[in-house]
């Protein structure tokens, strides 16, 4: 039998390399920020012109505006970013104007958000997240002890972030819809997490073999095995078919996430119980039975 | 027969049976207040944001607020960066703390000479907020003018507006949303004291006249686009106190111009050859078929509050909504057949029963969510996907821990597995519930659409759980659920 609790010295040097990696990545790279958190003009078109063609045809815009323009995967659709400026709906019609009188290009999409609004955006998706987190810290302390809401904040925190890297690693756009998907990637780690703090608890509540902690841990990795592969596996399924036929400007959404699905399994199984029995565990446990 | 001793068969029969009465709406033609709505993303249309001007409205409401205090205790008051300051040479006995706070306002600084007031924050807010309602029904009165008949529109935050039309757009909505719409009428002044000059800004045309109207806007009653010798031109009536007011102007300055402003520029400026009684008129100068006929709506529907900012914008083509539901809903399918045939193969006959629970789950969180009016957006269908996969992983421990309990000899292993389970998923899907809850009270626009469906899926899917998968466990021998000893 696997044993998983003397892994977890190499687990965290292996989480730790992955803390330092997205640090690294995101200050090299940064975050690519959608019209969501930076405000500007969006559009997302159809259309059987190459990059370079539509980098010329959108050459009139002012060069003091950035214009990014981009290729979704596998499509003829582009997103084509605008920079915010002054009297954005004035601006946002003229542009409108301009591709509909071009046969080759069709308009999907189009939004500006005025930079006011995107900052109160971040504003609000902070506090979103935050009190999200701090719910869960809250239930999880409340139903068990305190190491384990220690370890499973931890453990949804790391997830998050290395998502967050692996977004900067491959410049998906960060938006409102992303945040989301950290929010999924964050339920499903803590989800997976407090079924094995539900099996250790019970384990170690049982009179016969509470004495071995590590017996203990590694039991309730072994006896929820089959469930966190069969889980993980059935949830990669349903969006595997979600990365193929979602919509084009959402499929980053789901490969996110199947990132999420996989970094959070590992966490869950070689970082939590590590850091609940690192945080002395054992001690509560000692001093509940005197 | 064992399986009709079960309550859970009853209840498992009058959820469907509900499910069914409160998703049926939904494939009627007739409108419903009971039917899930498809956000702008799947169905195509547009979405504006709109911000009143909070600046503005502070001023207007220190205004207001100085006038009232100098009209009803005769003390007077300056205005001063957003407070109000009274001077101490004054009798400033009827300015009790009473009087204070019913104007909603408390005191910032206090000295010798004078004392300064501002808003309270809560009364400000308050005032603002209903500011806003005030003018939702202002902005849903000009869009239904231009006959958008399907809009939806609410107040997000104190101040702002989130309008949604779905479909094809007529374009002077925006046109007719942003403008604030203030009409004024002034008499011409000469003298500077007390006047100011407005400016036509196409033609050029300027008068000066005295800075306080004589009449405004708020007394108009209705206006629309008529003709006047080929020309359109908005004819508007007044209400009868407008028309006593119109009556009077006009017949006691026979001869001189009056201006007619709109938003602080002139439009026209006739001059007035007769009184005129029927407190009727028209507003001439340069207007084509759809200007005057905006104008006409605008006019009608009262003026907004304050300037109106549009700080989002989203216009979603049909293509891209119809393309969405197609693929969303082939994806979902697939996905399901993926699952379903997988947990089929895996757990044999609970493979089956896995598929009628999530069938199950999926129709509950339809019928609460056809009862409660959601919107389904995109994000929300991602949100009913990962329900799926929580009502599979519950359906998966559960199986676990009853094989489990069978293998080690464990007394009652179907009422064991499963109730040490049910524990386990009460506790990561209470965890991911509470998290949503408080994302749907926070989040904006996809974050709300995804919190959703999460919350409503994570209560049909522990709902489902609970009584129809159990009902099927407890029927079936162990033998086919524990499978290999």
């Amino acid at each position: 039998m696997i044993n998983f609790y003397s892994f977890k010295n190499k687990s965290y040097l292996v989480s730790l390399t992955l803390i330092i990696l997205t640090i690294i990545i995101i200050f090299i790279k940064g975050l690519n920020l959608g019209i969501d958190f930076k405000g500007g003009l969006n559009f997302e078109v159809k259309s059987n012109l190459t990059t370079n063609q539509l980098n010329e045809y959108f050459d009139f815009i002012d060069s003091d505006r950035e214009v990014l323009i981009k290729r979704e995967v596998g499509s003829d659709v582009f997103s084509i970013r605008i920079e915010s400026g002054d009297n954005n709906p004035v601006f946002i019609e003229e542009i409108k104007n301009i591709i509909d009188q071009n046969p080759d290009i069709e308009i999907l999409l189009s939004e500006y958000i005025e930079p006011t609004f995107s900052e109160e955006l971040i504003k609000n998706s902070i506090y979103a997240l935050a009190s999200s987190l701090l719910v869960i810290a809250v239930y999880v302390w409340i139903r068990f002890d305190w190491q384990f809401a220690a370890s499973g904040i931890f453990a949804l925190l790391h997830d998050v972030f290395v998502a967050i890297g692996f977004m900067s690693l491959f410049n998906i756009e960060f938006n409102l819809t992303m945040i989301a998907a950290l929010l999924l990637i964050a339920g499903y780690s803590i989800n997976d997490t407090i079924v094995l703090f539900d099996r250790l608890r019970s384990l170690t509540s049982n009179e016969e073999n509470k004495d071995n902690f590590e017996t203990n841990v590694n039991n309730s990795i072994k006896l929820n095995l089959r469930r966190t592969i069969l889980t993980s596996f059935t949830t990669i399924l349903a969006l595997l078919c979600l990365v193929f036929l979602a919509p084009v400007n959402l499929t980053e959404m789901p490969i996110v996430f199947i990132f999420g699905v996989l970094i959070g399994t590992f966490s869950s199984l070689f970082l939590v119980l590590g850091i609940v029995g690192d945080l002395n565990y054992e001690a509560v446990l000692k001093a509940r039975d005197s | 027969m064992i399986i009709f001793k079960q309550w859970r068969l009853w209840v498992s029969l009058l959820l469907l049976i509900g499910s069914y009465i409160l998703i049926k709406p939904n494939f009627e033609s007739q409108t419903s207040d009971s039917k899930i709505n498809f956000g702008l993303d799947i169905q195509g249309g547009f979405s504006y944001l709109l911000e009143l001007n909070e600046e503005e409205y502070l001023n207007n409401l220190l205004v207001k607020t100085s006038q009232y205090i100098e009209n009803t205790y005769s003390i007077s008051s300056d205005i001063d960066n957003g407070e109000i300051v009274i001077s101490k040479n004054q009798n400033l006995d009827a300015l009790t703390n009473i009087v204070i706070q019913n104007l909603g306002l408390e005191i910032n600084e206090k000295s010798d000479k004078e004392n300064s007031y501002i808003f309270s924050k809560q009364s400000f807010n308050k005032s603002l907020s209903d500011m806003t309602l005030n003018a939702v029904e202002i902005v849903r009165s000009r869009v239904d003018f231009l006959g958008n008949k399907e809009l939806s529109i609410q107040k997000v935050g104190l101040n702002k507006i989130l309008l949604e039309i779905p479909g094809d757009l007529d374009n002077n909505v925006k046109e007719v949303i942003s403008k604030t719409a203030k009409l004024t009428l002034h008499l011409e002044k000469n003298n500077i004291v007390g006047s100011k000059t407005f400016i036509n800004e196409e033609t050029g045309e300027q008068v000066r006249v005295q800075e306080i109207p004589n009449i405004t806007g708020d007394f108009i009653q209705d206006a629309s686009l008529q003709y006047n010798q080929n020309e359109p031109v908005v004819a508007f009536s007044f209400n009868k106190e407008g028309s006593d007011l119109f009556a009077k102007m006009t017949s006691e300055n026979v001869g001189s111009r009056f201006a007619i402003v709109l938003d602080g520029s002139l439009i026209t400026a006739p001059v007035i050859r007769e009184s005129i009684t029927g407190g009727s008129g028209q507003i001439s100068g340069g207007f084509t078929n759809e200007t005057a006929n905006n104008l006409a709506i605008i006019l009608k529907s009262g003026s907004l509050p304050t300037k109106i900012k549009i700080i989002q914008e989203k216009q979603i083509g049909p293509t891209l909504g119809q393309e969405g539901v197609e693929k969303g809903v082939i994806a979902s399918i697939i996905a399901l057949i993926a699952i379903t045939l997988f947990m089929i193969i895996y757990y044999r006959i609970s493979g089956f029963f896995t598929v009628i629970t999530i069938i199950s789950c999926l129709s509950l969180l339809f019928a609460m969510m056809s009862l409660l009016n959601t919107t389904l957006t995109l994000p929300g269908v991602i949100g009913i996907v990962l329900t799926i996969g929580m009502c599979v992983d519950a359906n998966v421990l559960i199986f676990e821990r009853i094989r489990e309990n069978f293998k080690h000899n464990i007394e009652d292993p179907k009422n064991h597995g499963f109730n040490s389970a049910y524990v386990t998923i009460l506790d990561s899907n209470l965890t991911t519930l509470f998290a949503a809850i408080f994302l749907f009270a926070f989040g904006f626009g996809p974050i709300r659409g995804f919190s959703i469906s999460l919350i409503i899926g994570i209560i049909s899917s522990l709902i489902v759980t609970y009584i129809i998968l159990k009902l099927f466990i407890n029927i079936t021998s162990i033998k086919y659920l524990g499978l290999q000893r």
